[in-house]
């Protein structure tokens, strides 16, 4: 009897296709990353929605009638997230003004042709569509950067830029809020990545879902996905046949950062909870009283929020504009004083900030 | 998408290697003598200079803290590792040396032997504990050998945490100094060293059943099921991408190790507590503490990290954990006990030779020392961000005397299970409601269906009162009396009740407890927190 | 033409159970043309002493890191790593740090 009772069972598990845990009608598709459970399409599909749809209502990430700009960079995120948005504005009747913004930081054969996506995007789920260039914003495109400063620190000219060009982006078209399709593996990623640079101050800030909108002028931001899990983004990309770009940028990203990557995607491949699991810790984790954290002021130059006189994008711009590559990367605060006032360097002072290692 | 961000600050670059040349170097501290070793990033020490400078260290690590009374009965906890032993040595230099920078506490060993969870033969076990005599009896420090066995005997009492105070006499360290002082004239020492050497209990005796329930307990987690299960998937499934990205491994042993701490650490708690000991000293140096830290990240420690890290660790209350060797790497640890003899024991444990991926602690070990090989300042800027952590306090436990129900039932720390609902705690329970939502409706039977096997096959159930009483799903009980981390631990092994009764009995008597307070909450005032 | 090297090699903190947990070993490497040094020390233990697992000791063709390695008793890293130049009698420990080792 007992035999009988495992054959079959053993069989079972060989022939018989899984069921859909949640509907228990229709064949499973797929094992969730996220929770291990087999579900079919439409389950998984409703699902992911619904737990977005939870991140955003808990907490309170929009309110009736304002304006949201999507970062759009025609990657899977930013494609699932305004697909998502669209549909949930409708859904739930959220009642949300949406639209696309995207940034071109002038790199040809990476960005000229997701941009293309973008646009295709925008007639798919008929967003309007504003595009902001670092050309047009700070006279310089990517190419003409890495061309100055070769692929070495490339990165961080790139990230400071991105992240003001979004903000002004957004200004332009007066919206209320922006939304970035950061998703749970990349906070995961910031949480790690700020403990191995022992950066206690953004290991602080990094889990938030949303920024402050009080005070400071800029445009509070806020990550719709952050507990949804790549994998999962992808699959929903997939199953849904979204139109996205998946080519990787081809200044390619630090190899420290990369460290971080790979050995979150072990631990995921070990416990896949994990990635929740290092959010959950971020979240909860708390610091000492009495450790130094930087105070937010503004740039004296062009008013964006900074700790320095000077906001970085403005000592990044600076240092181009002077031949001097070096002038952002690092600390040289002292320095601050003479960009305001226009003055020039000393001829030592260049010279350290003119070689540029490659 | 791309992660670069505003979150580069360019640190990386500061971080690379730098090559140490030339040959003969000399010691970078008395600039004489010729330099043996490289500490740090590339300080070269000579043999000598070396010495002074980790005999100090040991020393300022314990007179900084000043968490340690004269004449307060330090439990130091060695595993036989370089590390344990280590701190052995260097109480012993600090009770040998003479005053006034001498250590005047009184210590004990305690050493947890885990053989019956690693599969080691009796003859194996032996033989490391008959080695670890060997040191101890050197010593001359009292000492304990506890089998793990003796966790199926283990009071439900460790898992409440002490009252803080045992001794309202000793308010403050600098008044204890004095006190000290005053009553050494009475006290000869040679009397007090006596008097510790007395003891040497060695309890390594146990019940055999313990050692079939302790076999059973460890091979009670996840493995072929999920395996076979996996296997069914991946079949149904055509698109080879799909699998990819599904992912091949699982579900593994992952909580293993982390089973196995909690029980060494209630063993330690327990005999500390038996015998009066107010601390308990751990040997893990920097190199493991930075490993701990970002493994126990990735466990989802996060809220238990200061406590897991730090160099105090109140969490038990009564018996505070201290890590004096915590300003140590590995490096500095193995070549101290290399050049001036220390001796160690080295026990193969559940983690000798595993895969790099068996579990969440082993991989985070091997990421960790690669980083470092490459990056020198990693361990130590991991570690330094552990000194800027503290516990967040729940606001429910805020009155003078915590509810052990607001603690983990397994690691004694804060539960961190009451975040609000915009939190990656909640984003979980939903994504898990939202999968098995039929699953959901008819769960009660399911589980209680599951959780009557406990005696079944005719299994030996222990002393507990496991047959006894109409038990509810354990399960589902015990998760609400867990934190996050433990929760996760918890849900990797298939059958809850084998665990330890102490476990077991704490659990159902916080469950009544609690039921009891949701029956008689109308009659209760607002204010009464217990 | 160098003259065959006898050498004393130790293992310990768990590295030895790798060489069938005999932690001494005394060694005598072949006649070369050219002197030996640790990089071909590391793969002549690879090629003739490694019982099981060889990724547990070592990574590429240097010693896995978090395995610590000592030349008469001084920190190889003093000594040149990979590039040291091995002489008769020379006394060489390699001890590992790791849990999972």
């Amino acid at each position: 009897m007992k035999l009988w009772t495992s054959r079959s069972l053993l069989l079972r598990f060989v022939i018989m296709p899984v069921q859909c845990s949640n509907c228990e009608q229709k064949r499973a598709v797929l094992k969730r990353p996220k929770t291990g459970h087999s579900l079919c399409k439409d389950c998984f599909f409703w699902a992911f929605e619904e737990e977005i749809h939870q991140t955003i209502t808990s907490a309170g990430l929009f309110n009736r009638g304002e304006t949201v700009a999507i970062g759009a960079s025609g990657g899977k995120d930013s494609t699932v997230l305004a697909h998502v948005m669209k549909l949930l504005n409708e859904r739930y009747d959220y009642g949300l003004k949406l639209l696309l913004l995207s940034v071109d930081e002038g790199i040809t054969g990476y960005r000229d042709d997701s941009l293309e996506t973008v646009k295709r995007n925008q007639q798919q789920y008929e967003l309007p569509l504003k595009i902001v260039s670092y050309e047009e914003l700070y006279g310089w495109t990517m190419d003409a950067i890495v061309k100055q400063v070769g692929l070495k620190n490339n990165c961080t000219f790139c990230g400071v830029f991105r992240r003001q060009a979004l903000d002004r982006g957004a200004m332009m078209l007066n919206v209320d809020k922006i939304c970035t399709g950061h998703n749970a593996d990349d906070v995961a990623e910031t949480v790690l990545m700020n403990v191995l640079r022992g950066d206690i101050a953004r290991l602080r800030r990094c889990t938030a879902i949303s920024t402050s909108s009080e005070g400071d002028g800029a445009i509070p931001r806020c990550k719709p996905l952050k507990y949804a899990y790549e994998k999962e983004i992808v699959l929903y990309a997939y199953f849904k046949k979204l139109d996205y770009f998946s080519t990787e940028c081809i200044y390619s990203p630090n190899a420290y950062r990369g460290h971080a990557r790979a050995f979150l995607k072990d631990l995921e491949s070990v416990r896949p909870s994990a990635i929740i699991d290092v959010i959950h810790s971020g979240e909860t984790l708390s610091v000492k009283e009495g450790v130094k954290m930087p105070v937010q002021g503004t740039c004296s130059r062009c008013g964006y929020i900074s700790s320095q006189a000077l906001c970085k994008s403005c000592v990044l711009l600076e240092g181009l504009n002077r031949g001097l590559p070096k002038l952002g990367i690092g600390k040289h605060h002292r320095l601050h004083g003479k960009i305001l006032a226009q003055e020039p360097l000393t001829e030592q002072e260049e010279r350290k900030l003119k070689a540029v290692d490659f | 998408m791309c992660q670069v961000e505003e979150d580069y600050n360019g640190l990386e670059c500061n971080q690379e290697k730098i090559p140490v040349s030339g040959l003969n170097r000399k010691c970078m501290k008395c600039k004489e003598g010729t330099a043996v070793l490289i500490i740090r990033v590339s300080d070269a020490f000579c043999r000598s200079c070396f010495k002074e400078y980790f005999i100090h260290k040991f020393r300022a690590m314990l007179g900084k803290n000043r968490v340690i009374f004269p004449q307060e009965k330090v439990l130091l906890a060695v595993s036989g590792g370089a590390a344990s032993c280590t701190m052995l040595s260097q109480v012993q230099e600090g009770l040998s040396r003479d005053a006034p920078k001498k250590l005047r506490f009184m210590p004990g060993i305690v050493y947890i032997d885990d053989g019956g969870a690693c599969g080691r033969s009796e003859d194996e076990r032996q033989t490391s504990i008959s080695q670890l005599k060997n040191i101890f009896t050197q010593t001359g420090f009292p000492y304990f050998i506890v089998p793990l066995e003796k966790v199926f005997s283990l009071p439900t009492s460790v898992l409440v945490p002490g009252t803080s105070d045992p001794d309202p006499s000793n308010p403050c360290y600098k008044q204890a100094v004095d006190k000290y002082l005053k009553e050494k004239q009475k006290l000869r020492e040679e009397e007090a060293v006596c008097a510790v050497a007395q003891l040497n209990l060695e309890d390594s005796a146990y019940l055999p059943e313990h050692k079939l329930a302790l076999q059973r307990l460890f091979s009670s987690l996840k493995t072929l099921s999920a395996k076979q299960e996996m296997l069914q998937t991946l079949r149904s499934l055509k698109q080879v991408e799909v699998e990819e990205m599904v992912g091949f491994h699982f579900w593994h042993n992952v909580s293993v190790p982390w089973h196995l701490y909690w029980y060494r650490q209630h063993l330690i708690l327990h005999v500390a507590r038996e015998n009066s000991y107010s601390k308990v000293m751990m040997g893990e140096s920097c190199s493991r503490l930075a490993v701990k830290l970002l493994s126990n990240i990735a466990l989802g420690r996060g809220a238990a990290l200061a406590s897991d890290t730090g160099f105090s660790d109140p969490r038990f209350g009564d018996v505070v954990i201290v890590r004096p060797m915590r300003d140590y790497s590995s490096k500095e640890i193995t070549f101290y006990n290399r050049m001036f003899h220390v001796p160690s024991v080295f026990i193969p444990g559940l983690d000798t030779k595993s895969h790099d991926k068996a579990s969440i602690q082993r991989l985070t070990e091997s990421f960790v020392t690669n980083l470092q090989a490459d990056f020198p300042s990693t361990v130590s800027t991991i570690y330094r961000t552990s000194e800027k952590l503290h516990t967040v306090r729940p606001p429910q436990s805020q009155s003078t005397e915590p509810e052990p129900a607001s603690k983990c039932l397994l690691c004694l720390c804060a539960l961190d299970t009451t975040a609000d609902k915009a939190s990656a705690f909640h984003a979980t329970l939903i994504s898990e409601q939202l999968s098995q939502l039929r699953l959901q409706e008819g769960s009660v039977d399911l589980v209680a269906g599951s959780s009557d096997q406990c005696c079944v096959e005719d299994q030996t159930c222990g002393t507990s009162g496991c047959c006894s009483s109409k038990r509810t799903p354990v399960q589902q009980d015990l998760k609400t009396l867990l934190c996050y981390s433990c929760r996760l631990t918890v849900k990797d092994m298939a059958a809850v009740n084998t665990l330890p009764p102490y476990i077991l009995t704490e659990a159902e008597k916080r469950q009544r407890r609690s039921q009891m307070k949701v029956e008689i909450s109308e009659y209760l005032l607002e204010e009464d927190q217990d | 033409m160098a003259a065959p090297l006898g050498l004393h090699l130790e293992f310990g903190g768990g590295a030895e159970l790798l060489f069938d947990g005999v932690k001494n070993h005394h060694v005598t490497l072949p006649d070369q043309s050219n002197p030996w040094d640790m990089k071909q020390l590391l793969a002549w233990i690879r090629g003739n002493m490694l019982k099981e697992r060889p990724e547990l000791f070592m990574q590429g063709d240097t010693v896995r890191p978090g395995i610590l390695v000592l030349i008469n008793d001084a920190d190889w890293e003093l000594m040149g790593e990979l590039d040291y130049q091995l002489q008769d009698k020379d006394n060489v420990v390699f001890i590992s740090t790791l849990h999972g080792g």
